[in-house]
C-alpha cells in the first residue's frame, strides 16, 4: 500500500518528484553543453523538449491513485462548504428529497406486502374462490352444500387440490362458565394444501373425521396463547368442545391464519361423518378453496365448474340454484383483498406524485442554483481547471446533497412505516400480513432521487464546458444560461403545481365522500349502543320456542335493570347491515316473484330502542311476544312499495322463507299492526329496503343479538352483560359482542379513513414542496430583474407597480398551473371511482375549492419576493450587477 | 540529412519503458537515452509523457524505485522491473508480436 504510505508523506513525495524532474533536465542541459550549445541554448532546448516542468508534476502527480483519493476529499470538503453556505437550499433540497423517498417506500412497502405477499402459504398465487352469480338478481353466492362440493372436487378438470371449510361456533366450559371460540370444520387436505408446518403436533390425516373415529382438533397459535399461556403440556388431552371429549392433535404457529378459525375439527365427507348433518337440507355451508393446475387460466376454471353445476342444477331443479347462473373464479388474494386494492393502487398513484414533485421541486433548487453559479464555474474552467475536474466537483457536491436526503428520506421511511401500519385498517388485509420496509423499493426510491440530484446537479457543468466560457464570464453572472434555465424552472413549477392540484382534488374528494358517509341519517343513532350475540351449548340451532323465548325474557329483565342501561331489547339482525330477507305473498293480491322484503324478528322494545317513529298502528307488544302472536309492523318503504295509497293496517302478509326453515310457522299469515319510519337496514350506502318486523319468539331457530342503549360507553357494560347471561343460564355463551359506533368504524369508516389520511398528508406535503417551489423561482426571477426593476424605479414607477408586476408574473405561473391541474384532475380523479361515494368524482365545489386555496396560498408564496422587490431602492438596484 | 525522428507508437511506450528497465535498474534521463540508442534514434521519447509513465507503473506496482548514486556522483531515482512487471512485460509483448504478425500480413497479402 505504497500509496497509502505516499498520502501521509505528502511532502517528502512532492520533493522527490521535483529532484528526479530537476535531475533529468540536468542531464538534458549537461549532455547538450557537451555537444557543444552554449549554455543558455541548452536550457531553452532542454525546457522545450521537456515541456512545462508544473505541467509534467501534475501528470505524475495525477498517475498516481492517492492524488486522486485527496482530489475528491478536497472535492468533499468544498462541496460541504458550499453547502454549509447556502444552507436554506440544502436543507430544503435534503427535506423534500427525503419526503419523497419516506412517502414512496412506506406505500410502495405496504402494497407489496398486502398485494403481492401477504399469505405464508405454498402457491398461493394459484389457489382460488368460486363465486356463483346469480345473473338475474346480482346476488352472489360463495357457499356450496356438500354434494355440490363433493360433485366439484371429483369432476373438474382443473384444480390440482381442492379443500372445503364452514365456520361454526365452539362453546367451551371452564369454570367460569361457558365461553365461545371461533372454530372451522376443515376437510383433511385443508392443512397439507396450505402447506404451513404445525408448530407442535401434527396435522389432520385422512382418517380423522371417519364415523366411529375418536374426535380429534387442532389449535392457532393465538388460542393457545391466550387462553392456555402456551402450554405445549396441553398437546394430546382432551377438552370438552360442544359437549364432546376431544384430542388436540396440532398447534398451528402464529403466522398461519388459514381458515379464519381458533380451533379446527376434521371434515370427512363421507356419509354420517361429524360436521356433515345440518338441521335444513341442502344448506349452503363449505366454502370451496381450490388450487389451479399449471397452465389453467381463471376463466377456463370458472367455465370447467360451471358445466358440473349446471348439470346439477338441470338434474335437481329447485330453490339452491337460481334461474341464471354464472360460475366466477377469483384469486385468493383478490377475495381477501378485494376492493382495498383499488385503494391502495390509488394510493400509490398519489404518492408517485408526490415522488415527482419533491424531484422537481429539488431540481428546480438545483437549477436556480446552477444559474447564479455560472460564473463562479466559468471563472474556475478560466483558471485551467479541467472539464473532468469541474464535473467531479459538482458530482460530488450533488452527491452530497443525495446522501444526505437518502439518510433522511430512509429514517422517514422507517418511522412513517410505523405510523401507517398503526392507522392500516386490518379488515381488508389478510391477517397473517407482516408489513415490512420492503428494500428493493427503498433502493428504487434512493435511486430516482439520486438520479434527480446527479441529472440537475450537473445541468451547469455541461453547461459551462459546452464551451461558452466567455459570455458567462462576462455577464452578470445571470443572464446567460438564465433565461433558458429560467424557462425550464418555470416548467417545472407548472408541472409541479399541476400534481398539487391533482392531489388535492382527490384528497378533497376524499374528504368529501368521508364526510358524506360519516354523516348519512341513518334513521336511528348508533352511538351508545351495545350488541351481543347470545348462544347456547345445545341449542346451536333450534330449541323449542318457548323455552328460548323465556330464556331471553330473563336475561333482558336482568340487563334491563343493569345502572346505564337505557333500554335493552333482543333480534336476530343488527342495524345497519341488514338482516335476512326472502320472498313474501300478500293476502288478496296475486302472487309474483318481486314481492320481497327484509324480515327481522325481535323483542317488543325493539323498535322503540331504535328510536324509530311510529307513523301508523301501533308497535309490537309484550302481549304479541308472550303469546306468539303473527303480526307484524312493517317499514315506510315497505308500505309505500306494496300497498302505496292503500291502508297497510290489517293486511295480512306470508314470508315464504318459513316454509323450508325449522321449526317455523308453515303457511303463516302475519297481520300489519303499525308502520314505522324507516332506518338505513342494508347497509350505510344504501337507500331503506322494504322490512317487517315480527315478534322473534314466533320460532326458536336463529340466534339472538341482546341490544341495548346505554347512558356511559357500552363496552364498559359488556363484562356485566356476560354476568348476567351466565346468571340465567351457565352454558350460554356471549359470541360477538361490542359497540355498534365501533362495528361501523369496522366494516364502513376505517378503510375510506386510512385513504382519506393518507392522501391528505400526501397532498399537505406536495402542497408545502409546490410552494417552496413557487417561492424560490419568485425570489430568483425578482433578483434577475432588480436592475429592471431600478431603472422602472427610476422612471417613476410606484411601489405599487413593482408589486403587482411581480404578482401578475407569479400569478401567470399560478394560472397556467392551475389550469392544466384542473384538466388533469378531471382524468386522473376517475381513479378514485371506486373510493368515493356520495360525491361526484367532478364535484365543482371540490374542484372551486381547491382552485381558490391554491391561488390563495399561491399569490402568499409570491408576495414575500413581490415586496421584497417593491421596497428596493432604486440607486442601489440601478448599481446592481 | 538528419533521420526524421519519429514519436514512439501510441500504446507502446509503458512496453519500452518495461523492456528497457528490464535489463537492469535505471534512471528516467537514462531510459530516455537508452530508448533513443537502441532504435538507433528512430524514436523520440516525449519527455513530457515519460515521466507520468513512469509514475503510473510504479503506481501499479510494475515498477519499483530507488534513490541511488549515479556514476557521477548524483542522487537519482533509478527503476527496476517488479516480479508483476516482468509478467506485465511478457503479455504486453505477446501482443505485440500478434499484432505486428497480423498487421504484415494484411499488409502482404492485401494487394
Amino acid at each position: 500500500m505504497g500509496w497509502l504510505r505516499r498520502l501521509f508523506h505528502k511532502r517528502l513525495t512532492e520533493k522527490r518528484l521535483d529532484a528526479e524532474l530537476r535531475f533529468h533536465l540536468e542531464q538534458r542541459i549537461r549532455d547538450f553543453v557537451a555537444s557543444g550549445v552554449p549554455l543558455e541554448e541548452a536550457r531553452r532546448r532542454a525546457n522545450l523538449a521537456f515541456g512545462g516542468l508544473e505541467q509534467v508534476k501534475q501528470d505524475c502527480r495525477d498517475a498516481r491513485v492517492e492524488n486522486h483519493i485527496e482530489d475528491l476529499l478536497r472535492d468533499f470538503r468544498y462541496a460541504f462548504r458550499s453547502l454549509a453556505k447556502d444552507r436554506r437550499f440544502a436543507l430544503i433540497a435534503v427535506f423534500a428529497l427525503a419526503l419523497g423517498i419516506g412517502a414512496t417506500t412506506v406505500m410502495f412497502s405496504v402494497l407489496y406486502n398486502v398485494i403481492f405477499d401477504p399469505f405464508p402459504y405454498r402457491d398461493f398465487q394459484h389457489s382460488v374462490v368460486i363465486d356463483m352469480h346469480d345473473l338475474s338478481d346480482d346476488i352472489w353466492r360463495y357457499h356450496y352444500t356438500i354434494p355440490e362440493f363433493v360433485a366439484i372436487r371429483e369432476q373438474n378438470h382443473v384444480f390440482e387440490d381442492m379443500v372445503g371449510n364452514y365456520q361454526l361456533d365452539v362453546l367451551y366450559r371452564d369454570g367460569k362458565g361457558t365461553r365461545r371460540f371461533l372454530g372451522g370444520y376443515v376437510t383433511t387436505n385443508g392443512f397439507a394444501f396450505l402447506g404451513v408446518p404445525t408448530l407442535l403436533g401434527r396435522f389432520f390425516s385422512s382418517g380423522d373425521g371417519k364415523p366411529g373415529t375418536p374426535f380429534v382438533f387442532m389449535m392457532s397459535y393465538r388460542l393457545w396463547q391466550t387462553e392456555f399461556n402456551g402450554d405445549p403440556k396441553i398437546l394430546g388431552t382432551t377438552f370438552f368442545l360442544n359437549g364432546k371429549p376431544r384430542t388436540l392433535i396440532g398447534i398451528m404457529p402464529q403466522r398461519f391464519n388459514g381458515y379464519g378459525s381458533s380451533l379446527w375439527f376434521p371434515l370427512d365427507l363421507s356419509p354420517g361423518a361429524e360436521g356433515t348433518v345440518f338441521p335444513v337440507k341442502d344448506t349452503e355451508v363449505i366454502w370451496p378453496l381450490a388450487r389451479l393446475k399449471k397452465g389453467v387460466s381463471l376463466p377456463a376454471a370458472a367455465a370447467d365448474v360451471d358445466a358440473i353445476l349446471h348439470r346439477l342444477a338441470e338434474a335437481n331443479p329447485g330453490e339452491l340454484y337460481p334461474k341464471g347462473f354464472k360460475i366466477v373464479t377469483r384469486t385468493l388474494l383478490d377475495f381477501v383483498v378485494g376492493d382495498f386494492k383499488k385503494t391502495l393502487y390509488a394510493l400509490l398513484a398519489a404518492v408517485s406524485m408526490l415522488l415527482l414533485i419533491a424531484c422537481g421541486n429539488v431540481g428546480n433548487l438545483l437549477l436556480a442554483r446552477a444559474t447564479v453559479r455560472e460564473r463562479e464555474i466559468a471563472v474556475r474552467a478560466s483558471m485551467g481547471a479541467s472539464r473532468g475536474r469541474l464535473i467531479r466537483q459538482l458530482l460530488v457536491e450533488s452527491f452530497v446533497l443525495a446522501a444526505a436526503a437518502c439518510f433522511a428520506g430512509c429514517l422517514l421511511a422507517y418511522f412513517g412505516l410505523k405510523g401507517v401500519v398503526a392507522i392500516i385498517p386490518r379488515g381488508p388485509i389478510p391477517e397473517e400480513t407482516v408489513i415490512g420496509l420492503n428494500p428493493i423499493v427503498l433502493v428504487f426510491a434512493l435511486g430516482v432521487a439520486v438520479l434527480v440530484t446527479l441529472v440537475c446537479g450537473l445541468a451547469p457543468a455541461l453547461h459551462a464546458v459546452r464551451g461558452r466560457l466567455h459570455p458567462a464570464m462576462a455577464g452578470s453572472g445571470k443572464s446567460t444560461g438564465g433565461v433558458r434555465h429560467g424557462k425550464l424552472r418555470a416548467a417545472l413549477v407548472i408541472a409541479e403545481i399541476a400534481l398539487s392540484i391533482a392531489l388535492l382534488t382527490g384528497a378533497g374528494l376524499m374528504m368529501r365522500s368521508f364526510f358524506a358517509l360519516t354523516h348519512v341519517d341513518m334513521g336511528f343513532n348508533p352511538a351508545q349502543m351495545l350488541y351481543a350475540r347470545v348462544a347456547r351449548a345445545e341449542d346451536q340451532h333450534y330449541d323449542a320456542a318457548a323455552k328460548k323465548a323465556q330464556f331471553f325474557k330473563q336475561v333482558l329483565q336482568r340487563v334491563q335493570a343493569l345502572p346505564g342501561v337505557l333500554s335493552a331489547t333482543i333480534s336476530l339482525g343488527f342495524p345497519p347491515l341488514g338482516g335476512a330477507g326472502g320472498e313474501i305473498t300478500v293476502s288478496g293480491k296475486p302472487p309474483s316473484q318481486h314481492w320481497h322484503s327484509m324480515v327481522e324478528l325481535c323483542g317488543e322494545t325493539y323498535l322503540q330502542t331504535l328510536g324509530l317513529r311510529l307513523l301508523r298502528g301501533r308497535f309490537l307488544s309484550e302481549a304479541d311476544v308472550d303469546s306468539m302472536r303473527h303480526v307484524a309492523v312493517v317499514n315506510q318503504a315497505f308500505a309505500r312499495a306494496y300497498f302505496g295509497s292503500e291502508d297497510p293496517l290489517g293486511q295480512r302478509i306470508k314470508f315464504n322463507v318459513f316454509d323450508e326453515l325449522p321449526e317455523t310457522p308453515r303457511d303463516a299469515y302475519f297481520e300489519i299492526v303499525g308502520v314505522v319510519t324507516d332506518f338505513r337496514n342494508r347497509g350505510l350506502l344504501e337507500p331503506p329496503s322494504p322490512e317487517a318486523f315480527l315478534p322473534h319468539s314466533i320460532t326458536g331457530f336463529g340466534e339472538r343479538n341482546i341490544f341495548a342503549t346505554t347512558a356511559a360507553d357500552p363496552k364498559s357494560l359488556l363484562a356485566s352483560v356476560q354476568r348476567e347471561i351466565w346468571a340465567v343460564d351457565s352454558n350460554a355463551a356471549m359470541v360477538q359482542s361490542g359497540s355498534i359506533k365501533d362495528l361501523l368504524t369496522e366494516v364502513a369508516y376505517i378503510q375510506p379513513q386510512f385513504g382519506l389520511i393518507t392522501i391528505s398528508a400526501f397532498a399537505g406535503i406536495g402542497l408545502v414542496l409546490v410552494l417552496v417551489g413557487i417561492f424560490s423561482v419568485m425570489a430568483y426571477a425578482v433578483a434577475l430583474r432588480t436592475h429592471e426593476i431600478g431603472v422602472r424605479m427610476a422612471l417613476g414607477a410606484q411601489h405599487g407597480d413593482v408589486l403587482s408586476m411581480v404578482l401578475w408574473q407569479g400569478l401567470r405561473l399560478i394560472s397556467f398551473g392551475i389550469v392544466i391541474g384542473v384538466l388533469a384532475s378531471l382524468g386522473l380523479t376517475r381513479l378514485l371511482a371506486g373510493q368515493i361515494s356520495g360525491v361526484s368524482v367532478s364535484d365543482p365545489l371540490t374542484f372551486c375549492a381547491v382552485v381558490i386555496v391554491f391561488f390563495a396560498v399561491g399569490l402568499m408564496a409570491c408576495l414575500l419576493p413581490a415586496r421584497r422587490a417593491a421596497r428596493f431602492d432604486p440607486l442601489v438596484a440601478l448599481h446592481y450587477e | 540529412m538528419e533521420q526524421e525522428k519519429t514519436e514512439v507508437l501510441k500504446g507502446t511506450l509503458d512496453m519500452l519503458i518495461l523492456k528497457v528497465v528490464a535489463i537492469g535498474p535505471i534512471h528516467g534521463y537514462a531510459i530516455t537515452q537508452r530508448i533513443q540508442q537502441i532504435s538507433r534514434d528512430f524514436f523520440q521519447v516525449p519527455e513530457g509523457s515519460l515521466y507520468p509513465a513512469l509514475h503510473r507503473l510504479e503506481d501499479r506496482g510494475w515498477l519499483q524505485a530507488k534513490w541511488e548514486e549515479t556514476e557521477t556522483g548524483r542522487d537519482a531515482k533509478f527503476y527496476s522491473l517488479t516480479r508483476a512487471g516482468r509478467k506485465r512485460l511478457s503479455t504486453e509483448m505477446d501482443n505485440w508480436e500478434r499484432l505486428s504478425e497480423a498487421v504484415a500480413l494484411i499488409l502482404s497479402t492485401a494487394e
